[in-house]
């Protein structure tokens, strides 16, 4: 999960050199890599090269970009596609911003019951996303939701919004679920991050005088890259593949207010039976992860060097 | 290590104090969901967390749907496939990734590694077609199959880290007393890989179980839809009634709940182990 592919793809220090191998035929390892490659190639690199193709192949004459076109003209379509962007930031900015904080609670500031908080903040995280929308959807209703009993009883009944039923409210209501699900894996995944963080340079910083939210600022924050952005590309695909959640919520209504890429791909293909066109939607969402993703590398990369350098500078002070 | 609370008793309370509110949160909907299904006809629509009255009527009611029985049974099923078929395929191919020399291994890594950048939506059209044209919709392989697919991409990571790690002294002896690569993987690998393939198990199976979109287009017959489609499946029925809706919600729920609060500790140690490096 935390696992990045960033990191993955760099080669493996390895403590010793090899000395030994398994007498196995190049055609023998083959065969152990036979299962999972055909379900690779079955399941996601086709699906890839056919929406590739069904998004220009027409019924007569050759290839065309005209649905890219007709997509450029429909302002659903640039609803969906700010609504999945909006997902992506808003999801992933609230989950460290939530996520982090109480990881660095839990590992340095109790003496006791970790395990307890961890698992009970994971816990949303199992729990089946079609009941929590409907759970949500009540909870969120207007005369009988738990939210409005809220209002209530603090003497603003009257003012209590029908948070799915506003076009302005919608997608960040839904939003608000995600990040409720998803914050007890953030805050999981940044606890194996510090408890794996080098103890000595925890201490060494100590001693150095950094303690209290200076060493969880300029220490254990930067240390933690690679987990942040392991969340941050994994986040970014999750938030863009949601389904359910809107799906049951509101549909992506009230007027397609909540409509992300995600739930516009169902709409156009299973609903209306526009395969073609759903085809080129699912591209641009295929398109969108990997420029998101792109940003994403580019930025934690010019963080971190600007932060090495800050670094190098104060050792030569 | 160093506790700022060990110093300070106060910021350790103040700790305290955060995280329990934040498990409270976290918690909140999931006792709300039950409180709901607790409740008898008439408190159903009352706007407050705990309403009283506590019957378990609606959880008689609702397990004597025969569709409610079948949903579980397909989900068990799907589920236990899926981990079990991920598993093979997972540690067949971190195995040779690892151990076996082979020969444009490392593209092979990169190219199942960029599964982990897909979104699953932008795969599902293409993935219902191609069920449709093999006669595989409604079908429990129709599901185990791409569900498996999705897992490979992480479970390789987390297995194969696992197995760089197992010392090659240990294959040395077998190797000399004149065992093949496949009985080194079951009888050494696989053993030794345990706390990362339980990782890969409690995960596949948790996706398997709430796996919502693929089960939605995939199984459109009722009998052989499984549970995440309940929810849509009673919204309709029970829309007046939700103290039977949400009895139902809990039954689905509190299975994953479960299961995990069981296997967490293992999940976790697991995952700390160093099957995941950052």
């Amino acid at each position: 999960m935390s696992t990045s592919a960033g990191s993955t793809a760099l080669p493996r220090l390895r403590p010793r050199t090899r000395r030994f191998r398994i007498g196995a035929s190049q055609a023998e390892a083959w065969l152990y890599v036979l299962p999972a490659l055909l379900l690779f190639l079955l399941f996601e690199l086709y699906p890839i090269l056919a929406n590739l193709w069904t998004s220009v192949a027409q019924a007569k004459g050759g290839p065309s970009l005209i649905r890219y076109g007709e997509a450029a003209g429909d302002p659903v379509f640039w609803l969906a596609l700010r609504n999945s962007v909006l997902w992506v930031v808003v999801s992933i900015a609230a989950e460290i911003a939530i996520g982090f904080p109480l990881a660095v609670l839990i590992e340095l500031g109790i003496p006791r019951g970790r395990a307890w908080f961890r698992t009970l903040l994971f816990l949303p995280m199992v729990v089946t996303p079609s009941v929590i929308a409907l759970v949500f959807t009540t909870l969120y209703a207007p005369d009988y939701g738990l939210l409005y009993g809220v209002f209530r009883s603090l003497g603003l009944g009257g003012s209590f919004p029908a948070i799915l039923g506003e076009p302005a409210l919608a997608t960040y209501g839904i939003i608000a679920v995600n990040v409720w699900q998803w914050c007890g894996f953030f805050v999981l995944m940044y606890c194996v991050g510090i408890a794996q963080l080098d103890r000595e340079i925890l201490d060494a910083a100590a001693i150095d005088g950094a303690t209290g939210f200076a060493r969880v600022r300029h220490v254990i924050w930067p240390m933690l890259r690679a987990t942040h952005v392991s969340l941050i590309v994994l986040g970014t695909v999750q938030a863009l593949q949601q389904f359910p959640l809107i799906y049951l919520m509101t549909q992506g209504g009230p007027a397609n207010a909540s409509q992300t890429l995600a739930t516009y791909i169902f709409q156009t293909g299973f609903d209306e039976n526009r395969m073609g066109y759903a085809s080129m939607v699912a591209v641009v969402l295929f398109a969108l992860a990997l420029a998101l993703i792109a940003v994403e590398y580019a930025i934690a990369d010019e963080w971190w060097g600007k932060l090495r350098a800050g670094w190098l500078k104060g050792d030569a002070r | 290590m160093i506790h700022a609370g060990s110093r300070a008793p106060a910021r350790m309370l103040i700790a305290y104090a955060v995280l329990a509110g934040a498990c409270a949160l976290s918690l909140l909907p999931t006792i709300y969901m039950i409180d709901i299904s607790l409740r008898n006809a008439e408190d159903s629509f009352a706007p407050v967390l705990i309403a009283g009255h506590v019957t378990f009527a609606n959880y008689i009611a609702v397990l004597g749907h025969g569709e409610f029985i079948r949903f579980f049974l397909n989900s068990a099923l799907v589920a236990g496939l899926t981990v079990l078929a991920t598993l093979l395929c997972v540690t067949a191919l971190a195995y040779a990734l690892s151990r076996l020399k082979l020969r444009g291994g490392s593209i092979v890594l990169l190219v199942i590694m960029s599964a982990l950048l897909l979104p699953l939506a932008s795969l599902l059209i293409p993935i219902t077609v191609l069920l449709r044209t093999l006669h595989m919709t409604n079908s429990y392989l129709g599901l185990v199959g791409p569900e498996t697919a999705l897992g490979i991409a992480f479970g390789t990571v987390i297995v194969k880290g696992a197995m760089d790690g197992i010392p090659l002294e240990l294959e040395e002896a077998a190797l000399l007393d004149g065992a093949n690569s496949f009985t080194v993987l079951v009888r050494i690998m696989a053993p030794l890989c345990r706390p990362a393939l339980l990782v890969i198990a409690v995960w596949q199976f948790l996706f398997s179980w709430n796996e919502f979109f693929l089960a939605l287009v995939i199984m459109s017959r009722n009998e052989m839809k499984t549970l995440p489609l309940a929810p849509l499946f009673f919204e309709g029925p029970y829309m007046a009634d939700p103290g039977k809706l949400f009895a139902i919600l809990t039954l689905i729920g509190v299975v994953p709940m479960l299961f995990y609060a069981v296997l967490q500790r293992w999940f976790v140690s697991g995952l700390m182990a160093g099957g995941v490096k950052g």
